[in-house]
């Protein structure tokens, strides 16, 4: 199974990623309008790709009231078909992986398998890798974290 | 497709209108600089105080900005310069113009003066003029700050106390480091009363073709990351070019008493002082350092003018003085020059402790520029004399400008001393800003290996291989001219477009290919190459009404008469009839009249644009 994987220390913040994803998902630019959002704030001289971890036990769909997520092939799903917008999900995920714009949700689904985001980011601070056991070690922790804080 | 509005404000009304902005006028101008320069043609009263409320004020984004576009995240901001004696314009990254579009709006042209302080808050399709109470007289990081604490995600364009102060060297900041940095457009933020633009907007912009844009701004990503320029920019940025320059004797050092300075501000010194390397909105070649002393820099700019110039040859302290500028929001360009030009002043005698308030000038004190940086931004002293720029050369006993580095009022933007490389001279002094090697540097000349063939199929003609001849010369900086003005029309960034850094990278086709996926038109890549011209002859115009004569496409007094005294270079400077005679193939490829003005049809036809 291939996931995204964050390096937050190689992210420039340029946010290309998000215009892609905007682009591809939307058919509009803007990195407001995406399911990857580079948090960043140059005068406390930070960045951080903000992403689905695809969780395995993810809180989007433990609250969806539509029964909205599943998830597929280890892919956490949302149909757009039964959402009715409430964005409890958006409110709810530990890591604020779930963007809105109004009342539409944008949530990353790998883009089938092949992620827009990934192709464009020229510092490898999101990548699109095969699982190992590091890796899932490395995701992993971060759900962990971003729960327990 | 792309289409944003355009906002006229008016400060001493209080009013907002938007303007219609036709396909025809798009098509010939696009956007950023371009369009900007139609709008002061058509809005500017010549001899209007650029200090007053005659004076008109735009930001304008580029026709790509906002858009998945490589390096495509820019602005430019114009007006009539304080400082100069033209046309005043700055090219701008960082995070506000894509922020502006995704507001709904690609300019706000700004007339009159606020009665009180104010900021503009432009967000989602309105434009609001609110009190600056609270954000007057903050710094530029500290007013940025408020802005986010009080509005949420906003991004600004802001001016320092030192635009507040009127210094006419002030310049507009987005983010830490980025700066409309030049000709003083932060001074007319000043006078207007106007201390920010602060921009949100949830809007996405159109794609005529989306799928047609990822696929080709991908291919153009990979063009450009292919290249072997591309990571050394992004690793050590501009601070590559120091040592370039100066391993043949080509940096101003001490106002060009001397051409060669220390390998301490070399890239691999700077390179020490380095957190990380970041991007502009948009970038994907990331050259900005964040710098270990708290900020960001520093340019081959800031090593140069902050640097060498002023007798500084210790990272850590250029650095920090090139923060220093970037939070007061003075233009290190300029701040260099004059600093050094004073010293230089100084050291003759031609000024003394009674004229710098008991201040004995003199290069390589890092306390002393640090403080005289402070007193400028605060208009304290002998900062209130400096505060004028060259405006203040009879009062320094220098009423000629004979020891400035200078044209046509504005000192020189980079550190190359141009006396050796005669392009990169003919490109300074015909640049309608004043000297400013990002409006027609030829910057290939630097690459003296570069196959004579290459340099034919670049520039589509013969163009003599020595850097120190004139020969030919007014060829390359026609084409750098050209093709410069057409990438600040696009909003993209020089750093990935053909014939700045490098013999590769983005040019005319693949602009084309932009436009076309954007916005369903379908532009040639001829149509495109007038757009150049026109923007360049519109600047003409403007500048030629301000009273521009040829005299004024000149150098400094220093590069004709002194010669180099180090290095390679050693023993070049510029022979003013070679001079004048570059000067004149360069009116005639441009289709000038022999005076340098304008031809009357052509002056008909730009004004008839609309």
């Amino acid at each position: 199974m291939k996931y995204i994987y964050v390096y937050p220390e190689l992210c420039t913040g340029c946010r290309v990623c998000a215009l892609a994803c905007s682009l591809k998902k939307n058919g509009v630019c803007n990195p407001k309008h995406s399911a990857i959002y580079v948090a960043r704030d140059e005068f406390e001289r930070w960045e951080y790709p903000i992403v689905c971890l695809q969780c395995e036990d993810p809180v989007c769909v433990e609250v969806c009231p539509q029964n909205a997520y599943t998830i597929e092939d280890g892919i956490v799903i949302h149909d757009e078909e039964r959402c009715i917008g409430c964005r409890l999900c958006a409110t709810l995920c530990p890591n604020a992986a779930i963007n809105t714009m109004g009342t539409k949700i944008l949530k990353c689904d790998l883009c089938g398998g092949d992620p827009e985001c990934v192709k464009f980011c020229t510092t490898e601070a999101i990548k699109y890798l095969e699982e190992t056991a590091e890796l899932e070690q490395r995701r992993h922790a971060l759900v962990n974290r971003l729960r327990s804080a | 497709m792309l289409k944003r509005k355009t906002a006229v404000v008016d400060l001493t009304e209080g009013t907002v209108k938007d303007i219609t902005v036709s396909d025809e006028l798009r098509r010939a101008y696009y956007g950023g600089r371009g369009l900007n320069m139609h709008y002061l043609l058509n809005m500017l009263t010549p001899g209007a105080d650029p200090l007053g409320p005659k004076n008109v004020l735009i930001f304008g984004t580029g026709f790509l900005t906002g858009i998945l576009a490589p390096n495509s995240g820019r602005f430019n901001i114009s007006a009539k310069s304080p400082e100069s004696q033209v046309v005043g314009d700055s090219n701008c990254g960082g995070f506000f113009a894509p922020e502006l579009k995704y507001a709904g709006y690609e300019r706000v042209i700004i007339t009159g003066k606020a009665p009180e302080p104010s900021y503009i808050y432009i967000e989602d399709g309105t434009v609001e003029i609110r009190s600056a109470d609270g954000y007057w007289g903050l710094d530029t990081q500290e007013v940025q700050k408020a802005f986010k604490r009080d509005l949420g995600m906003v991004e600004s364009a802001v001016c320092g106390v030192a635009g507040e102060k009127l210094v006419r060297y002030a310049c507009v900041r987005n983010g830490v480091k980025n700066a409309a940095g030049r000709s003083g457009m932060g001074a007319v933020m000043g006078s207007k009363n106007l201390k920010a633009m602060v921009a949100r907007g949830t809007g996405g912009i159109e794609i005529a073709d989306p799928e047609g844009l990822l696929r080709y701004t991908e291919e153009l990503k990979d063009y450009i990351m292919s290249s072997k320029i591309t990571p050394i920019i992004g690793s050590v940025g501009t601070p590559l070019l120091y040592e370039v320059s100066n391993a043949f004797g080509a940096i101003r050092t001490k106002n060009s008493q001397l051409n060669q300075w220390s390998s301490n501000l070399d890239a691999a010194e700077i390179d020490k002082h380095v957190e990380k390397m970041i991007a502009c909105a948009d970038c994907i070649v990331h050259c900005r350092h964040r710098n270990m002393q708290g900020g960001e820099g520093p340019e081959y700019t800031a090593l140069g003018l902050v640097g060498a110039n002023i007798g500084l040859d210790n990272a850590d302290e250029v650095i920090r003085m090139n923060n220093l500028c970037n939070d007061l929001g003075l233009d290190i360009s300029s701040s260099g020059t004059y600093m050094a030009w004073a010293t230089e002043l100084y050291e003759k005698g031609l000024i003394t402790k009674e004229d710098t308030g008991g201040m004995e000038l003199e290069f390589g004190n890092f306390e002393q520029y640090s403080e005289l940086l402070r007193m400028i931004n605060d208009r304290e002293g002998f900062g209130d004399v400096l505060a004028e720029g060259r405006h203040a050369a009879a009062t320094l006993n220098d009423p000629e400008g004979d020891y400035l580095i200078t044209v046509k009022g504005l000192p020189q933007s980079d550190p190359h001393d141009v006396r050796y490389m005669k392009a990169f001279a003919l490109g300074i002094a015909t640049s309608s800003r004043g000297a400013d090697h990002l409006r027609s540097r030829p910057t290939l000349e630097i690459f003296f290996k570069l196959p004579a063939e290459v340099k034919e199929k670049i520039y589509g003609a013969k163009v003599n291989s020595d850097p120190t001849s004139f020969d030919s010369k007014e060829i390359p900086v026609h084409f750098s001219d050209n093709i410069f003005a057409t990438i600040d029309c696009m909003g993209l960034c020089k750093f990935i477009c053909h014939g700045f850094n490098s013999p590769h990278y983005l040019s005319y086709p693949h602009f084309v290919g932009l436009i076309n996926r954007a916005t369903g038109w379908e532009v040639t890549e001829e149509e495109l190459q007038t757009v150049g011209p026109r923007v360049i002859d519109t600047e003409r115009i403007i500048n030629i009404r301000e009273g521009l004569v040829k005299s004024w496409d000149t150098l400094p007094k220093k590069y004709f008469d002194d010669p180099m005294p180090l290095g390679q270079a050693k023993g070049h400077h510029i022979d003013r009839e070679e001079f004048a005679a570059a000067l004149d193939r360069y009116y005639e490829l441009r289709g000038w009249k022999p005076d340098g003005m304008v031809q009357e049809e052509r002056i008909e036809e730009l004004e008839g644009i609309a």
